[in-house]
């Protein structure tokens, strides 16, 4: 069982995003997309993607839900650099343009089985009165170039978020 | 050498009288212990909440430690501050806990303080803000000197880390 060099793991992660709770937004649309360390690759199926545009249900629920399938392998000799999965869900605003209303990470589940996440987003926000006023109004709000920062630790501090919801996603690994 | 990876999250804090908070982490273990890879310390961002009183930071934790012996296991300690709207930030708690030691996911709740001052200090923070805070970082972790602070109890601040252990088997030690 002694190996000579460095042993190879797969992870296999499957899944879907169910649904989200915007209670202020409606008609949104979702992305995803892993974030992993140097030891890790995918193999098989895609690391990112982006779902249909959900409303909310006309129902006393008010659902929005997306069911959207998640299906990747990874291969890894490494645990760190554990992936996590990067959410970014993004509505039209009142002008109609297109903006980002949260991103949130999670790490994928180290166990084998179904885990059901639920997970806060986050929206970066202006620090000054007079810029959170044009970015509403131009629809330029501030937004991530590469949402995968929202998966490092470093480099967080005097960023502020204002939090607004929760997104819940199924994952079996 | 035995190996130990700690994989997580810093998910926020509940309870603060403050809102607009924000955490600085770092890791203390023993000399026995080296860090592989990832960062030993770290500061979250400003969260404020709009829904609920819980400020989420979802921070990643991400830590590959090698190990000689058991002395010293990983100490997880914590600071939470808070930002006004003037860009001043005040200790809202310090806290830590030890890392868990079995293997899985394990959820975390750990308690914080704030040392009080005097009740002329207690009095200004009231009104102006700010207050005493620890010159050392050791006496959040250490129980050295504690007997000298007086302290008032904090919110909480909640983890979700996963531990993964290898190689304690050659060393004898059971987990």
């Amino acid at each position: 069982m002694a190996a000579a060099g460095p042993s190879v793991f797969l992870l296999m992660v499957n899944g879907q995003v169910e649904s989200a709770q915007f209670p202020e937004y409606d008609d949104l649309y979702c992305k995803y997309c892993f974030v992993y360390g140097q030891d890790w690759a995918p193999t098989a199926g895609l690391e990112e993607g982006i779902s249909q545009i959900t409303s909310k249900s006309q129902d006393v629920r008010r659902a929005l839900v997306w069911n959207f399938p998640i299906d990747v392998t990874f291969k890894s000799t490494n645990p760190y650099g554990w992936p996590q999965i990067v959410l970014s869900v993004y509505g039209p605003d009142v002008f109609g343009n297109d903006v980002v209303r949260g991103y949130g990470a999670v790490h994928v589940p180290f166990s084998p089985g179904r885990h059901k996440r639920t997970i806060p987003m986050f929206v970066p926000e202006s620090t000054s009165k007079l810029q959170k006023f044009t970015s509403w109004f131009m629809g330029r709000r501030p937004e991530y170039t590469d949402p995968k920062v929202v998966a490092q630790g470093e480099g967080r501090e005097g960023k502020a978020w204002a939090q607004w919801l929760s997104l819940c996603l199924w994952l079996r690994s | 050498m035995a190996e130990v990876h700690v994989i997580g999250q810093i998910m926020g804090a509940t309870g603060f009288s403050e809102s607009s908070l924000f955490c600085k982490w770092g890791v203390h273990t023993g000399a026995a212990w080296k860090l592989l890879s990832g960062v030993r310390e770290g500061q979250t961002q400003v969260d404020t909440p709009q829904v609920g009183d819980m400020a989420y930071w979802s921070h990643p934790i991400d830590l590959h430690f090698a190990t000689k012996g058991l002395q010293g296991w990983p100490r997880l300690h914590l600071q939470v501050w808070s930002q006004d709207s003037f860009g001043r930030c005040q200790l809202a708690g310090y806290g830590f806990c030890h890392v868990p030691s079995s293997p899985g996911t394990h959820r975390l709740d750990c308690p914080t303080w704030r040392p009080l001052g005097s009740w002329r200090e207690q009095l200004a923070r009231a009104f102006v803000g700010g207050g005493p805070q620890l010159l050392h970082g050791d006496a959040i972790y250490s129980g050295a000197d504690r007997y000298r602070l007086h302290t008032a109890a904090g919110g909480l601040v909640h983890l979700e880390l996963g531990l993964l252990l290898r190689h304690f088997d050659r060393y004898g030690v059971e987990c």
